[in-house]
């Protein structure tokens, strides 16, 4: 029976090709000739895939087998360490979860922690162990993932009481995908690599189904080399990623590609609700957007269910929220007038008062409306 | 009442073809920025123009291609059977209906009249009384980019001629929706726009890559065209006019005008205004709408 090794390789940290090469059971290929068979038969341009084919075989995985030996081709010189072995995923949330189990999928040794321990079964079904503390997946584990909804919850897992930074050591690395500020990325780096572990911030672009798809935008900077490692996970859970440098600027592009999108949806909002109120029909408005230069996929996804005043949570409103408060942060911190993003703040908060904290952030159109009923 | 009705099968632009022999002279008034384009776009296709401008010297370049001038609007209208308006705003489209040797003075039975400027509902229903009371047809016809946005019994008429220029055509209803539409997706650009700008110098003053930006804006949710298309020369400083920035903001205000006589919220819409009027007032009205970027950018400290 033959095992079938798959190779994900990059050829610079935009674009991805994925190989499928057959071998002989346990026979051992070397990485670099699993490289050169990825050139000969994968084109060397942007493939960007929708679910997680084989892009060069026709061929259907059956095996996975564990690669020893990884050379990237983006790195100036190939890194010696090996792809990490054992895997920690700190917050198995609406992303945290699909993440991971992508991880699973694709044959990590994935260990686990959520402060609700019940939203890790999915993951144990699927194989992966649990420790009951941050402190404890980081000791266990040589790279060790948190994707937390929030700067507080990010800093608590990382540097609190069992907190991953006291399992942390020398050999080890951290990649923090949550989206939090700068200077609270740049926290969580000092108590890492205090350690003498290594330090990653990689905020994702992307929601639920990217995170399910493996089509997420990792946003990273920080250690190169952590990057570099860390790189062949990136590719599971994701389609790109960026290294921006130093920590502070994954979390900045982060927070601006937000802002950015935070705005466009409350402006969004007020045409489908002015198109209403002047007698068109907001699903045409919908549909001529799509035909022009300002048609975007979130307007196509989003436009109908806002239409029908339903938003199923793929990004929570609070989370919104909290990106453009951190934006407005950042704009403030650097002495920049933005009164578009601080508009579209506004009618978050408004959102969130009305108890739409949970709903998906498309619901902000509902603090447009007036609020007929009054609660006593 | 509306209802849409998305463009029919593209007709051949066969000159032999019955329903475009038909057309044969058709009238263009107002040779601007898109006036000019659209009418080179007919000539190219087949079409026999008459053309007139307030200035005279922009016909030039269609005379050369083939149209002929017409001295004035009435003019233009007594020797055509369709004439299709592209005015810049309310005053012009009104000027020239109403003008001296306006359209008003020559339109009559058999004859369509189709504008295509950005007015507001007032406006446009202004100058559809005044044309069909002289026995004329008129559809209200504002273009979104590539698209027009129309109505009527003129729609069938003229859709070769709709054909040639647009991509996608949506009947709408009564006169005025087409306006309308018009003015709320215009509003919603207008926004982006500027959202867009604050992020670009966010990006900047922080430290990152601008173009950075833009590459992991295209590969996500928010990706759209005119970022694609806008983002680098932006970057630049550069804002060759494909759509005049005073014109954005003058779509602005008469979207702001119709939220507000419909008492709809639209903060975002209103903060976007104020940075086009801003720019309107550091001299940018002329240059592309995207100039609103200097607006964000122009201050201490930006490189």
């Amino acid at each position: 029976m033959a095992k079938i090794l798959m190779v994900k390789a990059s050829y610079s940290n935009h674009y991805l090709t994925t190989a499928a090469i057959l071998s002989p059971p346990n026979t051992a290929i070397s990485a670099s000739k699993a490289m050169s068979m990825c050139s000969s038969f994968c084109p060397r341009r942007p493939i960007s895939f929708r679910a997680k084919p084989i892009s060069c075989f026709p061929i259907k995985p059956k095996f996975w087998v564990h690669v020893k030996a990884f050379s990237s081709q983006d790195s100036t010189s190939p890194p010696k360490d090996e792809i990490p072995a054992r895997i920690g995923f700190l917050g198995l949330g609406i992303m945290g979860s699909p993440m991971a189990q992508n991880l699973i999928k694709a044959g990590c040794d994935v260990t686990v922690w959520n402060r609700t321990k019940s939203k890790c079964d999915p993951l144990i079904s699927l194989g992966a162990t649990y420790k009951s503390s941050p402190e404890e997946v980081a000791a266990s584990c040589d790279v060790t993932f948190a994707m937390l909804a929030d700067p507080e919850s990010a800093v608590d897992v990382a540097c609190g009481k069992h907190g991953a930074a006291n399992g942390m050591s020398s050999g080890k690395g951290y990649v923090d995908v949550s989206t939090v500020d700068g200077a609270t990325s740049k926290l969580i780096s000092t108590h890492i690599k205090s350690t003498g572990a290594l330090f990653l911030e990689a905020p994702v672009s992307g929601s639920k189904k990217p995170a399910e798809d493996g089509q997420l935008i990792f946003l990273t900077a920080g250690d190169k080399s952590l990057y570099d490692t860390a790189g062949p996970l990136l590719d599971i859970m994701g389609k790109s990623r960026f290294y921006l440098g130093d920590v502070g600027n994954g979390a900045a592009m982060k927070l601006v590609v937000n802002m950015i999108m935070g705005s466009m949806m409350a402006s969004f909002s007020e045409g489908l609700l002015l198109s209403e109120k002047v007698g068109l029909d907001p699903s045409v408005l919908v549909q001529v957007i799509s035909q022009g230069a300002i048609s975007a996929p979130m307007y196509s996804m989003k436009g109908p269910s806002m239409v029908q005043s339903l938003y199923p949570t793929a990004f929570p409103l609070k989370h919104q929220q909290k990106d453009l408060r951190l934006a407005l942060g950042l704009a403030e911190l650097v002495s920049q007038p933005t009164p578009i993003a601080a508009a579209a703040n506004e009618l978050y908060k408004v959102a969130k008062s009305r108890g739409l904290s949970d709903d998906d952030f498309s619901a902000v159109i509902e603090a447009l409306k007036v609020k007929m009923e009054q609660r006593s | 009442m509306w209802h849409s009705h998305c463009l029919v099968e593209r007709i051949c632009f066969d000159p032999r073809n019955p329903s475009v022999r038909e057309m044969e002279e058709i009238g263009f008034l107002g040779l601007g920025i898109m006036g000019k384009a659209m009418s080179m776009n007919l000539l190219r296709h087949g079409f026999k123009l008459t053309v007139w401008n307030r200035t005279l010297s922009r016909c030039d370049e269609l005379v050369e291609h083939g149209a002929t001038i017409g001295e004035t609007p009435a003019a233009v209208i007594k020797k055509c059977k369709y004439t299709i308006a592209m005015l810049s705003d309310p005053a012009a489209a009104l000027s020239v209906v109403f003008g001296e040797d306006g359209v008003l003075e020559q339109i009559g039975s058999g004859k369509g009249y189709i504008d295509m400027s950005t007015v507001d509902a007032e406006t446009s229903s202004k100058i559809s009384e005044a044309i069909t009371s002289k026995g004329g047809s008129f559809l209200e016809a504002p273009v979104s980019g590539s698209k027009n946005l129309l109505r009527m019994a003129l729609y069938e008429a003229a859709l070769p001629a709709f054909d040639v220029l647009g991509k996608k055509s949506f009947f709408l209803g009564q006169v005025g929706n087409g306006a309308k539409m018009k003015l709320v997706v215009n509003m919603i650009m207008g926004s982006m726009m500027n959202a867009f700008s604050e992020g670009l110098v966010l990006a900047d003053k922080s430290g990152l890559n601008p173009q950075t930006l833009l590459d992991v804006l295209d590969l996500g949710a928010i990706a759209n065209p005119m970022f694609k298309m806008k983002g680098p020369s932006m970057i630049q400083s550069s804002y060759s006019p494909a759509f005049p920035l005073k014109h954005q903001q003058k779509d602005m205000r008469l979207a702001l005008a119709l939220g507000d006589e419909n008492e709809v919220p639209m903060p975002v819409a209103a903060a976007a205004n104020e940075a086009f009027k801003k720019a309107r007032g550091m001299g940018l009205g002329d240059l592309d709408f995207s100039a609103v970027h200097e607006t964000v950018s122009s201050g201490k400290g930006s490189s």
